[in-house]
C-alpha cells in the first residue's frame, strides 16, 4: 500500500506542477504582450519629464489631467456617444427579427446593411466629412427635396458636430449587431414561433416573450462591446471627421491621448490618461460581469 | 531608463535548476516564469535603450539617413532633393557612406520622428517646421546643436531672422533650409470688377474693411478659408495677432509669465477678425472645410482672397497668370513696430541628438547652402534658401520678386514659431472657432487662450523653464 502511495502521491504532484509548464510559453508570450505594455505604462503616468530628459516621479500627472477642462469634456463626449448604443441594439435587433422572417428580398438586406461594418472607419469618416459639409450632398439633397430649413452645418456647428459623428458611428457599427442576432436567431427552434402563431400570438408578443429572452445573451454581449467601443475605439471616426472640433466640441479621450502623446511629445499624461481610461473599462468589464452572473443565477 | 530594466534583470539570478521531466514544485515554475519573462524583456529594453552608434563616433560609417518634408508646400522640392543626394552620392563627398533621403508625410512628421527618437533609432537628420515646433524637439533632447559641427563662417552667411527662430541657450540648433513668405493672394480681375484698384491692395484695416465690403457687393466670397482641419488658427493668429507688438520679445513674454494674455496689445485681434465674420467676408462653410479647400476657392475663382504661402502663391500665378493674381499684406490695423510687417518663417532641418554621424550631417547640411543647390531648389520648387548668398537675380516671377523686396524692407516676424504648440491646439484654434459660431463673442476666445496657456504652464514646467531662459538673437 504504502509502495503504491509513495508514487502516486508524487505522480499527483507532477501532474498538478506539469500544467504550470505547459502553460508556461503562452504565459510569457501574455506577459511580454500584455505585461509588459501595463508595466510601463504605469511606469511612465508616474514619470514627471524635466527639462533636457531629466526626471522626477509622482502623481504630478494625474492632477494635472484631471485639471484639463479638455479631458472632462472629451470624457463627456464619450458619454454621449454611450448613447448610441441602446439605439444601434435596437435597431439592429428589430432589423435581425425582421430579416429572420424572411421577408422578401431578405438575402439582399442583410449584405445591404453588413456592407457599411466591413468598410475601414478612415474611409466611412472621410466620406462622411464631404457628405455632411454646409455645402456637402445632404444639405444638397435636402434644398433638392424642398427642406432647405433643415441643412445644416453638420459638423461646422459646434452644438451639432458630436452628433453627426454620432449618427455615422450608428450607420457603421449596427450592421454588426445584425449578423451577430441574425445568428443567433437561426438556432431558434422554428417549431416555438409556429407553435406561438398556432396559439394566435401576435408579432409583438412572439417578439417578447420568444425572440427577445432568446436573445438576450448576445444582446448583453452587444451592450457591453457597444460600451467599450464608445469608450476606446471611435478615435478614427474623430480624428477623420472632425479632428477635435470645432472649437474642441468633438474631443473624445482617445484623441486627447493621441495628441499629449505624438503631438505635444507629453507621453506621460498620455499615459496617466490611459490608465484613467483603462481603469474605468475595467470597472465597465466588472458591472458587466456582475450583471451576467445575476442574469445566470436568475436564469438558474 | 525607467527602472524596468534592472528589475527585470534581477530575475536572471534565478536559475531553474531543475532537469526537465522532474516534478516541479510551484516555486520553482513561478522562478522559472521570471526568469523565461527576464530573458524575453532584456533583449527588447536593450535595444530599446542603446544607440545605434556602430563606433565610429561623429562620423560612423553607413548610410546616412535624412527625413524631410516639403513637397506639399513646394511641390518639386521631392524631385529637388533626390537629385541632389543622388548628386551628392555620385561626386563621393562623403566616403564614409551615402546619404539616403525619405520624404515624410505631414501627419506622422512628428509622431514618426518621436517614436524613433524615443527608441534612438532613426534618421540622422530630421526636418522641422520651424521655431517652436523645432525647439521642442531640442527641449526634449532630440537634437543636437548646429553650431557645435559647423563654422562661424557658415552661420553667418545664415538669415538672421531665421536663424533666431531656433537659436536658443546661445546655440544654433536648426539649419533654416527653406523660406515660406507667406501673405495673402487677391484675385486683380475681381477686385477690377468690384471697381477696386487691383494693382493697389489695401494696406490699412479701412481699406481692407472697404475692399472687402466692395467685392462682396459685387457677387464673390471676400475670403475664402477652410479650419475644419484646425490650422487655420495658426495663420490667423500670425497675420493680425502681433501687430500690437514692438518686438518679438513681446510675443514670448506671455509664455515667460510676465503678462497675462489680455489687454488691446494681445487680443485687438480678435476684434478685428470678428469683424471681418460678422460682416460675412469668409465664406459660409469655413468650419466644414479644410485649409487647402478653402485655398482652393482662390483657384477656382470662387473667392477674391486667400491665405497662402509664397510657392503656392507662385504656383497661382504661373496657372492663373500675373494679370490674375496678385500678392499682398496683411492690412494693418496696429500700432507696434511689428504692425507693418512681412513674415517669411523658415522650415529647418536638424541633427538629431542620437545620431552616430553628427559630422558628416552637418556636412551635407552645409552642401544644402551652396549657392548651386540653392539656386536648383528655387528652380525645382520654388523654394527660396533663407541665405544672404541668395542672389534675387535667380527670382523669376513677379510675386517672388515683390515678396524679396518685402523681407528687405519690413520686420520678419511668424507668431506662430515662437508660442508653444498647445497653446494654438487649445487655444487659438478652438477660441477663433468659436469666433465662427453664431453666438461666439471675443471674450469666451480669450478666456479659451488664457486657459491654454495656464494648461501648458500646468502641465509643462520644462518648457516655461526653456521661454524663461530664452535669449533671443539679436
Amino acid at each position: 500500500m504504502s509502495q503504491l502511495a509513495g508514487p502516486a502521491r508524487a505522480g499527483r504532484a507532477g501532474n498538478g506542477a506539469t500544467p504550470y509548464l505547459w502553460l508556461a510559453p503562452a504565459a510569457v508570450v501574455l506577459l511580454a504582450v500584455f505585461g509588459y505594455p501595463l508595466v510601463r505604462l504605469l511606469l511612465e503616468s508616474v514619470t514627471v519629464p524635466g527639462l533636457m530628459g531629466e526626471t522626477d516621479h509622482g502623481l504630478e500627472n494625474f492632477r494635472s489631467v484631471l485639471a484639463d477642462p479638455l479631458l472632462r469634456s472629451a470624457v463627456l463626449n464619450n458619454l454621449r456617444l454611450f448613447l448610441a448604443v441602446p439605439v444601434m441594439t435596437v435597431v439592429a435587433v428589430l432589423l435581425a427579427t425582421l430579416l429572420h422572417e424572411r421577408i422578401a428580398g431578405w438575402r439582399f438586406y442583410r449584405s445591404i446593411v453588413f456592407v457599411p461594418y466591413v468598410m475601414a472607419i478612415p474611409v466611412v469618416g472621410i466620406i462622411f466629412s464631404y457628405i455632411l459639409q454646409r455645402h456637402g450632398l445632404l444639405n444638397e439633397f435636402l434644398e433638392t427635396v424642398g427642406l432647405r430649413s433643415l441643412a445644416q452645418d453638420w459638423l461646422g456647428d459646434s452644438q451639432l458636430a458630436i452628433w453627426s459623428v454620432w449618427l455615422v458611428i450608428v450607420w457603421q457599427q449596427f450592421g454588426f449587431g445584425v449578423v451577430l442576432f441574425l445568428a443567433r436567431l437561426s438556432s431558434l427552434d422554428p417549431a416555438l414561433l409556429e407553435a406561438a402563431k398556432v396559439d394566435r400570438a401576435g408579432w409583438w408578443r412572439r417578439f417578447w416573450h420568444i425572440v427577445l429572452p432568446h436573445l438576450a445573451p448576445i444582446i448583453e454581449f452587444f451592450l457591453t462591446l457597444g460600451l467599450i467601443n464608445m469608450l476606446s475605439w471611435v478615435f478614427n471616426y474623430v480624428y477623420v471627421m472632425t479632428n477635435g472640433g470645432p472649437a474642441r466640441s468633438t474631443y473624445v479621450t482617445e484623441l486627447v491621448i493621441y495628441q499629449q502623446a505624438f503631438r505635444d511629445g507629453l507621453p506621460n499624461l498620455a499615459a496617466a490618461v490611459s490608465v484613467l481610461l483603462l481603469a474605468f473599462a475595467t470597472l465597465l468589464l466588472t458591472v458587466q460581469s456582475l450583471v451576467r452572473r445575476r442574469i445566470e443565477r436568475m436564469e438558474s | 531608463m525607467n527602472g524596468f530594466g534592472p528589475r527585470a534583470s534581477s530575475n536572471a539570478g534565478h536559475p531553474l535548476g531543475q532537469p526537465l521531466g522532474h516534478p516541479l514544485g510551484r516555486r520553482q515554475v513561478l522562478r522559472g516564469l521570471g526568469l523565461t519573462a527576464g530573458l524575453v524583456a532584456v533583449p527588447g529594453l536593450l535595444s530599446a535603450c542603446g544607440s545605434d552608434d556602430d563606433g565610429g563616433g561623429a562620423n560612423a560609417s553607413g548610410d546616412l539617413l535624412v527625413w524631410y518634408w516639403g513637397e506639399q508646400e513646394a511641390a518639386g522640392m521631392k524631385d529637388f532633393f533626390e537629385a541632389q543626394v543622388t548628386q551628392y552620392n555620385a561626386a563621393g563627398t562623403d566616403s564614409a557612406g551615402d546619404v539616403k533621403a525619405v520624404l515624410q508625410e505631414s501627419d506622422t512628421l512628428y509622431t514618426a520622428f518621436r517614436t524613433a527618437a524615443e527608441a534612438e533609432d532613426g534618421p540622422d537628420v530630421q526636418f522641422f517646421w520651424g521655431g517652436t515646433q523645432a525647439l521642442e524637439d531640442v527641449w526634449m533632447g532630440n537634437v543636437e546643436p548646429l553650431s557645435d559641427h559647423v563654422s562661424k563662417e557658415f552661420l553667418d552667411q545664415l538669415d538672421t531672422d531665421a536663424r533666431r527662430e531656433t537659436y536658443w541657450d546661445d546655440k544654433q540648433w536648426g539649419m533654416p533650409f527653406y523660406q515660406i513668405g507667406t501673405a495673402w493672394a487677391y484675385n486683380k480681375k475681381m477686385f477690377a470688377q468690384a471697381g477696386l484698384d487691383p494693382e493697389v491692395p489695401p494696406a490699412t484695416w479701412d481699406e481692407f474693411i472697404a475692399a472687402l465690403t466692395a467685392l462682396k457687393s459685387s457677387g464673390v466670397t471676400p475670403l475664402g478659408a477652410g479650419f475644419k482641419d484646425a490650422y487655420l488658427g495658426g495663420w490667423l493668429v500670425s497675420y493680425l495677432g502681433g501687430q500690437n507688438f514692438d518686438s518679438i520679445d513681446d510675443a514670448i513674454a506671455v509664455f515667460r509669465g510676465d503678462t497675462d494674455y489680455s489687454g488691446t496689445k494681445y487680443t485687438e485681434w480678435l476684434d478685428r477678425l470678428k469683424e471681418l465674420i460678422d460682416r460675412g467676408f469668409f465664406n459660409d462653410d469655413v468650419l466644414s472645410i479644410d485649409l487647402y479647400q478653402g485655398q482652393q476657392m482662390f483657384e477656382t475663382q470662387e473667392a477674391a482672397i486667400t491665405n497662402s504661402v509664397q510657392p503656392q502663391i507662385v504656383g497661382f500665378e504661373r496657372k492663373m497668370g500675373a494679370d490674375t493674381v496678385g500678392v499682398m499684406r496683411t492690412p494693418v490695423y496696429g500700432t507696434g513696430a511689428l504692425a507693418d510687417f512681412f513674415p517669411a518663417p523658415s522650415q529647418v532641418l536638424t541633427i538629431t541628438s542620437f545620431s552616430p554621424r553628427q559630422d558628416r550631417a552637418a556636412k551635407f547640411l552645409e552642401h544644402l547652402h551652396e549657392p548651386a543647390v540653392m539656386k536648383a531648389m528655387y528652380e525645382a520648387c520654388g523654394a527660396i534658401t533663407p541665405d544672404k548668398n541668395f542672389d534675387p537675380a535667380w527670382l523669376n516671377t513677379e510675386a517672388d520678386k515683390t515678396m524679396a523686396q518685402w523681407k528687405e524692407t519690413l520686420p520678419n516676424f511668424w507668431y506662430q514659431y515662437y508660442y508653444p504648440f498647445p497653446f494654438e491646439r487649445d487655444g487659438v484654434t478652438p477660441g477663433v472657432q468659436q469666433l465662427f459660431q453664431p453666438d461666439g463673442t471675443v471674450e469666451a476666445a480669450v478666456k479659451t487662450m488664457q486657459e491654454a496657456i495656464d494648461k501648458w504652464r500646468r502641465e509643462q514646467p520644462a518648457q516655461v523653464k526653456a521661454y524663461q531662459d530664452w535669449q533671443l538673437l539679436s
